[in-house]
């Protein structure tokens, strides 16, 4: 008795304090979850720039702030929103995800893996350390185009070129992490025709990351040398290629644009069927749509350069491969759509989301297509046709999923449901603030306005649109911050607690406990369809019966 | 009941249709009207695909809100599955196949159409094709006539001309993108590059356009309009502006208009000073320190002079030694 009551009490390890445990993490759902409130944190920050901008361009000849600080602004908009927004949430959704939809303990790195979420942080405060610099922040836009970036004065366009080195090799350490652990770490019965969509497109995302981030790295390593070491790339008076650059930035740049969409259309797979009490329609037919998509990005690259007077059988090839990738995408389209008929849908601000998605996306979609026209290109490459048309690709399909996304899994992630009147306030003044915002825009571009500009020509019509696509963000700026109300909200609202499994899902991580244990899953069941948890409700409810 | 969504969305799409030409100037709907056979061109391959994606825009969104509507939950359990599907091999071979034929179509009539769109006419029956060099630079854009004379921003050009244009930028400079929306498509001035474009306009007028590639601070001040003349006009104003800049006496148009393109972006239209300082009588003194600066630049002002004609040069600095009330 008395050798119990003297048993040492074991002081806690420094590393399991309630800070020092998520510094010091190697969990994947830990480190998914630093990842989404990360990139969240950097969406409040790339939102906050945008929403100057549209006061800027309220009226024609405003005087908000000044043209260089207009030209950081969007620069940093889309640099924040591409590299600090949608890949990383996006690989936060799949760190936290893809372990326990293959029925793993973990991924196969865990510490690469930290090292991945690390890098990204440190990356972030690089570039938005450059609003201190010398010079303040890069001004030569996200695509930072050759010879404006090597001119440009300050120490802003080279923290830019360093942030993104750093992410550069995050996200590559990550997308080799996802390979290898999709690739080795499923579960017993977890076939490749069995894999859940999302794990798909994680997939493809990863191997399109590994295939031409090292074309971005190498672009900028170019881009530093010509800027510091007085090389001559891309410097044309010294006999360097001014095109060069974009050829190189694009053959990452565009592979990039489908690394942002294709896990989001990943999202909408797992999304829609849950809700719609049906399985998917047509499996095999998204999967390898997923990897066509993925193999046709790495060929289409030039379609962003129809302007700079390429001959015409490249122009031709460029638009005919741009067209073909179209086709895939119509093909996840319909699918979607067919997986809706005859269903049970139910609306929970998840789902909202997701039909969101199905309708806005379909607008970019179709808005691609004139792009990809190149005599068509020649007028709107450059104008607020193009803005529009990929912020209905990114805003309306990445961010309208990743919201799904966020609804669908919080129950998972926290054991607690996001509110719904909340959810569904946001979803709407999201959905009628984006189309405000964007719609318009096509219309600009067509009347001849072009991007990147401080002010613009005094013309009533110009000045109406302009200012519609103001009001309009700040009405999508009102439902994001609800977002936040909601998830400050839910902390304390006590019937916001679930079982673990809110939503009779279909796949894998619903099979454990919301949030799940450290160790994921006690045992694993055998996995026989690609809805295992299905399978498990039907046998359970014919053992009953 | 259930087709009314449908219904409300077709009719919306139709009302728009109708009232979008209505509008002056088509409100955005299509491309500024055009006035030159290459942009007419692409306007024609806007409706063409327009007309398919509308069709396709239709199908899905009308779709979407019919199943919304027709397969809502509607006090079923949440449990209850709907019909198991799980594809329709015919079905899905359907929707892969026709969009492969209508972008086959598109395709076919952006072939069909390109060469009217790229291939600039030899000649036109008011004569043979004006070649115009075009230079963007930061920011404004330099023309020069085959007779030698000089122009910035503002392209005079005869109607029913063919005109074509040698766009480019100089080396040192950074990429510029020529547009004028009513006249055609844009192309870009790329250092170290001559790309081609070209138009013939019938209708005497001022169409304006703007560059169209971010190419630094005063990129949205980097405007250019085309100036459509009757050929007697023309002809007039070209050669009184070949007198003019062989023999220059005192103040002449073309140092007036490069000040106003080329200096007032950043110095004011009065010399007041916007991003670039004021410009005061003792700045504009000495005249070789001034053809220093055009030629090299300091600091943030680009060298906006470097290999100008000495009679841009002497245009520009008798036009700013002339006093400050000569302005703008």
């Amino acid at each position: 008795m008395a050798a119990r009551a003297e048993a040492p009490v074991y002081p806690r390890p420094w590393y399991e304090g309630r800070v020092t445990s998520w510094l010091t993490t190697t969990d994947h759902k830990r480190i998914g979850i630093l990842y989404i409130v990360t990139s969240l944190a950097f969406f409040g920050a790339g939102g906050v720039l945008a929403l100057i901008m549209r006061l800027q361009l309220a009226q024609s000849g405003e005087h908000v702030v000044e043209p260089e600080t207009y030209n950081q602004l969007f620069t940093m908009h889309g640099t924040t929103m591409v590299f600090l927004v949608v890949v990383p949430i996006l690989a936060g959704f799949g760190n936290y995800l893809v372990p326990l939809m293959i029925g793993a303990a973990d991924m196969a790195f865990p510490r690469l893996n930290a090292f991945s979420y690390w890098m990204f942080l440190f990356g972030g405060l690089a570039l938005y350390s450059s609003w201190f610099a010398s010079g303040g922040a890069p001004s030569a836009g996200w695509t930072s185009y050759v010879p404006l970036s090597v001119e440009t004065q300050g120490v802003g366009q080279d923290l830019w070129i360093l942030s993104l080195h750093i992410l550069t090799i995050a996200s590559l350490a990550g997308a080799i992490n996802f390979i290898v652990t999709i690739h080795n770490m499923r579960t017993a019965g977890m076939t490749w025709m069995r894999l859940p969509l999302f794990v798909w497109s994680i997939e493809v995302y990863a191997l399109l990351l590994v295939a031409v981030l090292p074309a971005l790295s190498a672009g900028l390593t170019l881009l530093i040398f010509d800027r510091q070491l007085d090389t001559h790339f891309f410097k044309p008076d010294a006999g360097g290629n001014a095109l060069l650059y974009q050829h190189v930035f694009w053959f990452f740049g565009h592979p990039e644009v489908y690394i942002m969409i294709l896990p989001a259309m990943g999202i909408i797979s797992e999304v829609l069927p849950v809700f719609a009490r049906k399985p998917i329609f047509g499996y095999t037919a998204i999967a390898f749509s997923t990897v066509a998509i993925g193999f046709y990005s790495m060929l289409v690259w030039a379609h962003h350069m129809f302007t700079v007077g390429l001959p015409s059988f490249l122009m031709g090839f460029f638009m005919i491969s741009s067209m073909i990738i179209a086709v895939p995408t119509g093909v996840k389209i319909f699918n979607w759509l067919a997986t809706l008929w005859r269903g049970n849908l139910r609306f929970d601000s998840a789902m909202l989301f997701a039909l969101g998605f199905l309708g806005v996306f379909t607008i970019g979609g179709l808005s691609g297509i004139f792009l990809a026209a190149f005599p068509f290109d020649w007028q709107a490459q450059d104008t607020y046709f193009v803005v529009a048309h990929l912020h209905y690709v990114l805003f309306g399909g990445s961010v309208f999923a990743i919201f799904a996304g966020l609804y669908y899994w919080w129950p998972k992630m926290f054991g607690r449901r996001l509110g719904e009147t909340l959810g569904k306030w946001q979803f709407w003044l999201m959905l009628i603030g984006f189309n405000l915002t964007f719609f318009p825009q096509h219309l600009l571009g067509l009347l001849g306005m072009p991007r990147r500009i401080y002010t613009y020509r005094n013309d009533s019509l110009w000045e109406a649109y302009n200012l519609a696509s103001t009001i309009g963000s700040f009405v999508m700026g009102v439902g994001i911050l609800l977002f936040l109300l909601n998830v400050m909200r839910t902390r304390r609202r006590p019937d916001a607690r679930t079982g673990n499994d809110p939503w009779l899902a279909d796949t894998l991580e619903w099979f454990t406990t919301s949030p799940p244990p450290p160790h994921n899953f006690d045992r694993v069941p055998y996995v026989t369809s690609a809805r295992p948890l299905r399978d498990i409700r039907r046998r359970m409810a014919e053992r009953s019966a | 009941m259930l087709r009314k969504p449908l219904a409300a969305l077709v009719l919306a799409a139709a009302a728009l249709a109708v009232a979008a030409p209505a509008l002056a100037g088509n409100g955005g709907f299509a491309p500024v009207p055009p006035q030159s056979p290459n942009a007419e061109r692409i306007t024609t391959t806007y409706w063409v695909i327009l007309a398919f994606t509308g069709a396709i825009f239709v199908l899905v969104e009308g779709a979407l809100i019919y199943f919304i509507v027709r397969y809502r939950r509607r006090g079923r359990p949440i449990d209850q599955e709907g019909p198991q599907i799980r594809g329709h091999n015919r079905l899905e071979l359907a929707w892969t196949i026709a969009p492969v034929v209508i972008l086959a179509i598109i395709g076919t009539v952006v072939f069909y159409e390109l060469p009217g769109i790229q291939d600039v006419p030899k000649a036109s029956a008011a004569g043979p094709r004006l070649e115009i060099h075009v230079e963007g630079r930061q920011f404004y854009w330099n023309f020069r006539y085959p007779n030698g004379v000089i122009a910035v921003d503002r392209l005079r050009v005869p109607v029913n001309r063919v005109v074509r244009l040698e766009v480019t930028a100089p080396t040192y400079d950074v990429i510029h993108s020529w547009w004028v929306p009513a006249l055609g498509g844009k192309i870009d001035a790329i250092p170290g590059k001559v790309n081609e474009t070209w138009f013939q306009v019938d209708k005497p007028g001022l169409y304006r356009g703007q560059c169209a590639e971010l190419c630094g601070i005063q990129h949205a001040a980097m405007l250019n309009a085309v100036e459509v003349l009757p050929q007697a006009e023309y002809d007039r104003w070209i050669e009184e502006q070949a007198g003019e800049q062989q023999n220059p006496r005192g103040e002449t148009a073309l140092g007036r208009a490069t000040y106003r393109e080329v200096c007032a972006k950043c110095h004011g239209f009065r010399r007041e000073g916007l991003i670039g300082p004021a410009l005061t009588e003792a700045t504009v003194a000495n005249t070789e320190a001034l053809k220093q600066l055009l030629a090299e630049g300091r600091g943030a002002m680009p060298p906006v002079g470097r290999d100008w004609d000495k009679a841009q040069v002497d245009a520009l600095i008798a036009h700013l030694q002339a006093g400050s009330q000569g302005g703008g």
